[in-house]
């Protein structure tokens, strides 16, 4: 421990080295003036006394140095002379710090806020112990191009009981589930899983316990776990809770646990969870839509599991052909699972911001160039009097990391502010997973102090070796100064190329960007959102278990409300437009016989009232809305798209037709309409053929309202819940939104893409027009006598100007060049966010190259004109 | 003068630490006599290499260090032992006449049959 004892002192040495300077003197000169005596003593002049002690010392200033070395530590020594070295130069120049800084402050921030978006989604592991070994399961039909399919609760049994490879494996069903705790309803997500749910992610409940085996047998489920959020903000965060009674959708359940806070499964807000009881003997028809979670054996690979799935699935289609044929299985990682759709555009947008990056770091290189044809004198000077190269390189590289630091400093406030902005760019109802997580962290700080070292390197690098290789004869010359110039003259202008030929980069994926975003919400939905107000109903399956009552149900509730004051039409559907929910069934047309469920072909389904076309003003096209003559045990009816009108029955008189459906209703549905077509789980896709089934005569157990109003929807919200509550004062109401909301928040993934793209590239040609700017009037006023000389010898103010433009045309023409290679080779990342936009889309190209022309013409302005008011009289005499 | 050796170094924390044994609190000039005495004016102290190597013993803590008053009313900075470095003393003079009686078997004249 000795050397490390010593470490310390001589680091603590660093400080307070007057008073030991002081001390070392004195003892230096106690010792002579002891010898001196000694000698004077033994008879020696004193004169010769004193050179004695001198030459046995050894020099008094050689040992005050040996002596020094030993007392710190002199590469530290030297690093903090070269930082307070640094400091002063820096603040000798404070327009080019200042500049330098705030580019390096942009670029760094930039990088930080991206990467805490990107290290909360896509890197922090899943909240789960062994996050790696927790998979998701679905089904999948290649062939009918249906992937990540929800799941038929058979073919569940089947994996979960004849697969090897998982330690356990859990079904979800994702409802909305009314809640009845104090007399008052609450509409919350709930979801229903299988006993093995919190084993598998390994989370033991904050109060009570999770679900035993028991659990999930039909007739002993009555039990419910509450959120930590749901019980703090309902109960009062009553530790009494355990054992007490409440009501679930009308049935009483016993609450037996609460989740630590912070507890959620990924893709859902549930904020409780029931079991789901699932048996063999239950009819397995009821088609797919389950989903499953699974925790692998411990060192099972994904490939095993995959292979082992596979089997069982593929035995259960050779089982239950006519439900299974075509039908597969596949394993997913859960985080991949979780960030399905999102990796590509972040890694995107950490690319862009990279880039950015790169060019603030040419940039500051140009700078640190510009600034160092100054002060080549200095560096001459330096070695003129004996400092290394090697030690004027690390001088200038800590200057250039102090630089590098301060923009980190300013970079990381950047981000803080930019970050907030950022998340308000993202929907409350947001598309992006895991988003609520996102903070500057220890590994945001790391990367980002990386980022800063990694961004000196690059930006000092070149400038410390052109600098530190000084010719000496030359430099200290008198008025030579433009002697060691030309060299850097052609670096800085491959900085400013290659910032341009990136900033053109980015212009492109933001151009790409913003005009399929433009495309996008430029698409006819085939509604109209204005005036539409939505909000969402769950009825409790125990008071409203009868299809009849429920239908009857839901006629009085829209009765109601059509009759509120402000309200135009009201209808409702089960799934609303643009939230990425679809249904679908497979159907025969009535006339032939039927096929199997897996050799039918399938349609979009959705159940809605009377008036919801009207509601949303989608026009019918042929035949009759959905009315009062379609009573529950009426001859069923249906109204079908035109998309499905044109696909199956081309030519054909329609309402002839009879369809079988798969799903609900027994008897064969008579087609009474066909509606326009519309865009329903997102606007990118094109309308699907749907078939419509009528509330009335087939109701779901949820449903959403659309309420047309005449003015401001929001302002009918009040009147319309008063108008549920009329009739039942117990049904809890959920997501009331207006459609427009709806709509925005649909786009927000693309919109969020596109914006933050359009503002890097923003900055990046904001920083290459300062690059353009900076070599363009350097080399003016390097070239003042040249342009005085032309003047003298009767050039105009346009031949001037001319050769000003003609420079920075130059560089960006060749920057053109490359950016536009680079473009085409690198656009086609963006293949699968573009919406009706090619990679390679002409316009956006074409508009990119004249934007940056013109900006590097207007860079080149300023120089030029400076360039037109040389004065030939003073030109000649500069020199 | 010439004919004089050079301190080894190494052996020079050694020769400090025991005349400070020997002769209590005492000064840079003090020590770098006395161990010049002690070799019968056989060795040359470089007084240049017995600061820094004072310095060094200090930093690890075998020595402290104080100002005070010669015998001729001189100021000067007097080095004493500490607890630590009493102990280090023994130890390294352990070490050392162990390893100048292995090389006096070595250079002993022919004990062993050869």
């Amino acid at each position: 421990m000795r050397p490390l004892r010593a470490l310390f002192i001589r680091l603590g040495a660093i400080f307070g080295k007057e008073r030991r300077e002081r001390e070392l003197a004195a003892e230096m000169e106690t010792h002579l003036q002891m010898h001196m005596e000694d000698s004077l003593r033994a008879g020696m002049s004193a004169e010769e006394a004193r050179r004695q002690a001198l030459i046995k010392l050894g020099g008094v200033e050689q040992t005050k140095e040996n002596y020094r070395e030993r007392r710190g530590l002199p590469v530290l020594e030297n690093l903090l002379q070269d930082a307070r070295y640094g400091m002063r130069m820096l603040r000798a120049s404070p327009g080019f710090t200042a500049v330098a800084i705030l580019t390096l402050a942009l670029g760094i921030g930039a990088n930080a806020a991206i990467f805490s978006v990107v290290n909360a989604i896509l890197l922090r592991p899943l909240p789960y112990p062994e996050p790696q070994r927790l998979v998701r399961v679905w089904e999948s039909s290649p062939s009918k191009g249906y992937f990540r399919n929800v799941v038929n609760p058979l073919n569940f049994l089947d994996w979960r009981d004849h697969s090897r490879s998982f330690e356990s494996m859990a079904a979800i069903l994702d409802l909305m589930t009314n809640l009845s705790a104090n007399g008052e309803p609450v509409a919350v997500q709930g979801l229903q899983v299988s006993p093995q749910f919190f084993s598998i992610l390994r989370v033991p409940p904050l109060l009570g316990r999770t679900f035993t085996s028991e659990d999930g047998v039909a007739g002993h489920h009555q039990v419910v776990i509450l959120s930590y959020e749901l019980w703090q903000r309902q109960f009062g965060a009553n530790p009494q809770i355990i054992g007490q009674k409440m009501d679930v959708d009308a049935v009483p359940f016993t609450v037996i646990g609460v989740m630590p806070r912070g507890f959620s499964f990924p893709k859902t807000h549930s904020e409780v969870w029931t079991p789901l009881p699932l048996a063999r003997t239950e009819d397995w028809k009821g088609g797919r839509y389950l989903t499953v979670v699974a925790r692998l054996k411990p060192g099972v690979t994904l490939e095993q599991a995959r292979e082992d799935v596979l089997n069982v699935a593929n035995l259960a289609a050779e089982t239950r052909p006519d439900f299974n044929k075509g039908w597969s299985a596949e394993v997913m990682p859960m985080l991949e699972d979780a960030t399905q759709g999102v990796r590509r555009p972040l890694w995107v947008l950490l690319a862009a911001v990279g880039f950015l990056l790169l060019i603030a770091c040419a940039n500051v290189a140009n700078l640190l160039l510009m600034r160092g044809t100054g002060r080549l004198r200095e560096m001459a000077v330096r070695s003129a009097l004996g400092a290394a190269r090697s030690r004027i390189i690390q001088q200038l590289f800590v200057e250039s990391l102090l630089l590098s630091l301060a923009g980190t400093a300013a970079g990381l406030l950047f981000a803080q502010l930019g970050l907030r902005s950022l998340l308000a760019l993202i929907p409350q109802n947001a598309p992006l997973p895991r988003s609520e997580t996102i903070v500057i962290d220890e590994r945001v700080l790391l990367f980002t102090f990386l980022a800063s070292l990694f961004t000196a390197l690059i930006f000092g690098f070149v400038p410390a070796l052109r600098l530190s290789r000084v010719d000496l004869q030359s430099a200290l010359k008198q008025g030579s100064l433009r002697g060691g110039v030309g060299g850097h003259q052609t670096l800085r202008r491959c900085f400013v190329v290659a910032e341009v030929a990136l900033a053109l980069l980015l212009s492109v994926g933001a151009g790409l960007m913003l005009r399929s975003f433009s495309r996008l919400i430029s698409v006819d939905p085939g509604f109209s959102p204005e005036h539409v107000l939505t909000m969402h109903i769950w009825t409790s399956p125990a008071r409203y278990h009868d299809n009849l009552k429920r239908s009857q149900y839901f006629d009085r509730i829209l009765s109601e409300i059509r009759s509120a004051p402000g309200v135009r039409a009201a209808g409702s559907t089960h799934f609303l437009p643009l939230t990425e929910k679809i249904s679908g069934s497979c159907f025969s047309p009535a006339d032939q016989p039927a096929p199997t469920p897996a050799e039918s072909p399938s349609a979009q389904f959705l159940i809605i009232s009377s008036d919801y076309f009207r509601a949303m003003g989608t026009p019918i096209l042929k035949g009759r809305d959905f009315d009062v003559r379609d009573k529950f045990n009426s001859q069923p009816v249906a109204i079908v798209n035109h998309a499905f009108a044109e696909r199956y029955f081309p030519g054909q008189d329609i309402f002839a037709k009879q369809l079988r459906v798969c799903w609900t209703i027994e008897k064969p549905v008579a087609i009474v309409g066909v509606v326009a077509d519309a865009r329903q789980a997102q606007l990118q896709q094109v309308p699907a053929p749907t078939i419509f089934l009528s509330n009335s005569q087939a109701p779901m157990y949820f449903t959403t309202l659309v309420v047309r109003a005449t003015g401001d929807p929001r302002q009918i919200a009040r009147s319309a819940e008063a108008a549920i509550h009329r009739v039942d004062p117990d049904q809890a109401i959920s997501d009331i939104q207006t459609m427009e909301t709806v709509f925005s928040d649909s786009v927000s993934s693309p919109r969020f893409q596109a914006v933050l793209l359009l503002v890097f590239a923003g900055l990046a040609v904001a920083l290459a027009m300062i690059g353009v700017y900076g070599i363009v009037s350097y080399s003016v006023s390097q070239r003042t006598n040249e342009i005085g000389i032309r003047v003298a010898m009767g050039a105009r103010s346009s031949d001037i100007v001319r050769l000003v433009l003609r420079e920075a045309l130059a560089l960006s023409g060749i920057a053109l060049g490359l950016g536009l290679a680079g473009s085409l080779t690198l656009s086609r990342v963006l293949q699968t966010l573009l919406f009706e936009v090619t990679p390679t889309d002409p316009v956006t190209f074409a508009s990119v190259c004249c934007l940056v022309l013109v900006v590097s013409a207007l860079a080149a302005v300023w120089p030029a004109r400076r360039a037109v008011r040389v004065d030939p009289l003073v030109a000649l005499r500069y020199e | 003068m010439g004919e004089r050796a050079d301190v080894w170094q190494g052996t020079l924390a050694l020769m400090v630490l025991k005349t400070l044994q020997a002769l209590g609190p005492l000064h840079g000039y003090g020590i770098a006599r006395r161990i010049e005495q002690t070799s019968g004016d056989l060795l040359a102290v470089n007084y240049g290499t017995l600061y820094p190597a004072l310095l060094k013993l200090e930093q690890e803590g075998y020595i402290s260090s104080e100002w005070g008053t010669s015998d001729n009313n001189r100021k000067a900075k007097y080095y004493k032992l500490t607890r630590a470095g009493r102990k280090q003393l023994e130890k390294e003079a352990r070490e050392w006449e162990q390893t100048t009686e292995i090389l006096a078997r070595f250079l002993a004249p022919g004990k062993e049959s050869a």
